[in-house]
């Protein structure tokens, strides 16, 4: 059986393909995209866009403000966002395996 | 100890609390105490060490024990039956001035044996700006009376020159005397039920179960944590106040049994009155922590004893006298708040065991509105918009969010009716509601947020002025979580009969609006005040919420079509029934757009 274990609601880690490690892969498609002592979001598809381009109840939020959205690349499945400024480091998560 | 003893025991002391607050409700006249609900009553062991959190705003329960630990070092050997202690000093342990703490301390057979403390949002505390909120000040000593302890009851004797000398100082002294009494009487009530609870038990006894109840709190809260992954998890909150943003930024870690809060790299203090002090930055993040974490453990210090904060000197969470701080309960401390319920929100969804606990930031951002102004009655008035206590429920990983759902810092909060009001202010509501698209997008949406607007009625002065702490215009604060969006974020306009409206106004309003947030204004004439707080965060991928959901969000008004179709790619037709077919194309074909970028790096 696969030794799958939870990272969050969208992220799984599972066995590394060459052994010795483990790999994050997500959790609805089980595709694995990065070890997991790298920073995931980095290897996820970012979607950076103006918050105000969200829709009309946050029109009024500053023309800075960002909001990400990282998804799959394999099945497009949005795995986290976060609010952001220009610039600004990604918000990292960690769990110790 | 024998088990049923204790748990009566336990429960009783739950009960004293219980009737301390009714106590409080009943004997305020203020709308933010019995309204709103911004008070907390919780009972300390001798030492001061917390020994049961009551309700209210959760952030006072470490707080209100510095307090008590404060008054033991300033007056020992001179502590007696029947004094009650005042601290509002926000350097020495209370929040900001205006939140009053009354420490008392508890007696039987002449020894002292706990202490009750409580706290009420005073009418008023003498700062520049009415109510005690005031965005105008520029340091501490800008923001009213305050003192570091000061006895106002000796052995049941009002220290009436001491009082007097306070009311001396505030505006509406009678209404702040009428908040002292509420406090006195509610410890009173924990005075005398608590010697009832000794009386019949005997000292030793509830000494015990007191040592027992802290035991059982941190062998049960170390349980838990060790059941919870070890890691690591970030969060960060803007604030932006009068063009400047202020950052605050955490991160939690999780080894074992104990957790750390670390908040390095938040923003040097400010010149505006949002910061807060280290020990309220404390009690801001227990604030969210004793409801998620320890929803079925005592609060108290056997919890406390497992938590670690990190706080660098000079920063927004732990700033250095005389920093103003005396809007710090809707700025840095609610930030705090917020980071952290986001932050253990993260860490409970990394559990199988504990998903279902997660929920993604609730009511992120208060707007602190204070109207002052002679009211149709001819008297002065003083009062808080009690709808910052209306807030909205985060969504949870089985559900979405509560509409108007509250808060998590104060599972008692909630607003006055309009009625209320409008029968003690010289104004009238054009609406309250909830408000269109203000939850956080998610698989699970975040409850809504609401709207109101105001203006003038019968005001013989023509109208009011208010004091506004309204930061947060700028940026959501309500995280969404797992993918789910942030809550859209507030909104303050003064809208102008004389001003000459664009495209964008709300034809609801008399005319022409502008964007106002930091200080006094008028309220006047035929002009109107709109606001609009902030939804809960989401949950999940909008893409993966059922579609017939979002259909029934948009008929119940609480999603767009617009917002339907372009976040959660759901088609609806033109009188508005869901198109099953076009919106598993249109998610099919949006998943598919993501996919065809780059990766981040």
């Amino acid at each position: 059986m696969k030794d799958i274990r939870t990272w969050s609601p969208t992220l799984v880690s599972v066995p590394g393909a060459g052994g010795g490690y483990r790999s994050i892969a997500c959790r609805a498609c089980e595709t694995p995209f990065c070890r997991t002592d790298a920073v995931w979001k980095e290897h996820a598809v970012l979607d950076e866009k103006p918050l105000t381009q969200t829709g009309a109840a946050f029109a009024g939020a500053g023309r800075e403000v960002l909001l990400r959205r990282f998804f799959c690349p394999s099945c497009g499945t949005t795995l986290d966002t976060e609010v952001a400024l220009p610039g600004e480091s990604f918000l990292i998560d960690r769990i110790v395996e | 100890m024998d088990p049923m003893t204790f748990s009566i025991i336990r429960h009783r002391l739950f009960r004293i609390i219980d009737e301390a607050v009714i106590t409080l409700k009943h004997v305020s006249g203020s709308a933010i105490t019995n309204e709103g609900h911004d008070l907390m009553v919780s009972l300390y062991g001798a030492d001061g060490s917390l020994l049961m959190g009551g309700v209210g705003f959760l952030h006072h329960l470490t707080s209100a024990a510095e307090a008590c630990k404060a008054i033991i070092r300033r007056f020992e050997g001179r502590i007696r039956e029947g004094d009650v202690f005042l601290l509002n000093d926000p350097y020495t342990a209370a929040l900001h001035t205006s939140d009053i703490y009354l420490v008392a301390p508890i007696h039987f057979d002449g020894k002292l044996v706990a202490w009750s403390a409580c706290f009420v949002h005073v009418y008023d505390i003498g700062a520049m700006n009415p109510g005690g909120f005031s965005p105008q000040s520029t340091d501490i000593y800008t923001e009213g009376f305050s003192s570091p302890g000061i006895k106002i009851v000796d052995q049941g004797e009002m220290v009436q020159d001491v009082v007097d000398t306070m009311l001396n100082m505030v505006r509406s002294p009678e209404m702040v005397m009428l908040d002292l009494r509420s406090m006195i009487a509610c410890n009173n009530v924990a005075r005398e039920r608590t010697q009832a609870l000794i009386a019949k038990y005997g000292p030793e006894t509830v000494e015990a179960a007191g040592a027992e109840l802290i035991r059982q709190s941190q062998d049960l809260f170390r349980a838990r944590l060790q059941e919870l992954p070890d890691g690591s998890w970030q969060s960060r909150q803007y604030l932006d106040v009068e063009g400047e943003t202020a950052t605050v930024r955490l991160t939690m870690t999780k080894k074992g049994d104990r957790l750390i809060f670390d908040f390095s790299g938040s923003s040097p203090q400010s010149r505006h009155a949002i910061n807060c002090t280290r020990w309220a930055a404390l009690g801001g993040l227990f604030a969210p922590l004793f409801p998620l974490l320890c929803y079925d453990i005592t609060w108290n210090e056997g919890v406390i004893r497992l938590v670690e904060m990190i706080a660098p000197d000079g920063t927004i969470v732990n700033c250095t006298r005389p920093a103003p701080v005396s809007v710090a309960t809707v700025g840095a401390i609610q930030s705090v708040n917020n980071a952290a319920c986001a932050t253990i929100g993260k860490m409970l969804a990394a559990s199988d065991k504990y998903r279902g606990q997660a929920t993604a930031v609730w009511h992120a951002n208060h707007f602190a509105i204070f109207k002052f102004g002679r009211n149709q009655k001819g008297s002065q008035s003083i009062g808080i918009l009690t709808e910052t206590f209306a807030g909205a429920g985060g969504a949870r990983s089985f559900g979405d969010g509560v509409e108007i759902g509250g808060e998590v810092p104060n599972p008692i909060s909630r607003m006055a009716n309009v009625e209320t009001v409008e029968s003690v202010f010289p104004i009238r509501y054009l609406f309250r509601k909830r408000k269109q698209d203000s939850g956080g997008p998610g698989r699970w949406r975040g409850g809504t947020g609401g709207e109101l607007a105001i203006v003038p009625h019968k005001a013989p002065d023509g109208g009011l002025h208010y004091v506004i702490s309204g930061k947060g215009a700028r940026h959501p604060m309500s995280d969404g979580l797992a993918g789910g969006y942030p809550g859209a974020p507030n909104s303050y306009r003064w809208a102008r009969k004389d001003q000459p409206r664009n495209g964008d106004d709300d034809a609801r309003l008399p005319g022409g609006a502008e964007p106002v947030s930091w200080g006094v204004f008028p309220l006047m004439g035929e002009d109107a005040l709109y606001v609009r707080w902030n939804g809960g965060g989401g949950f999940g991928d909008p893409l993966e919420r059922e579609a017939e959901r979002v259909e029934r969000d948009v008929t119940e008004h609480l999603v767009s079509s617009e917002a339907a179709r372009d976040v959660y790619g759901v088609v609806l037709s033109n009188d508005g029934a869901l198109d099953a077919v076009a919106t598993e194309a249109l998610r099919r074909e949006m998943k598919r757009e993501r996919i065809g970028r780059e990766a981040a790096r």
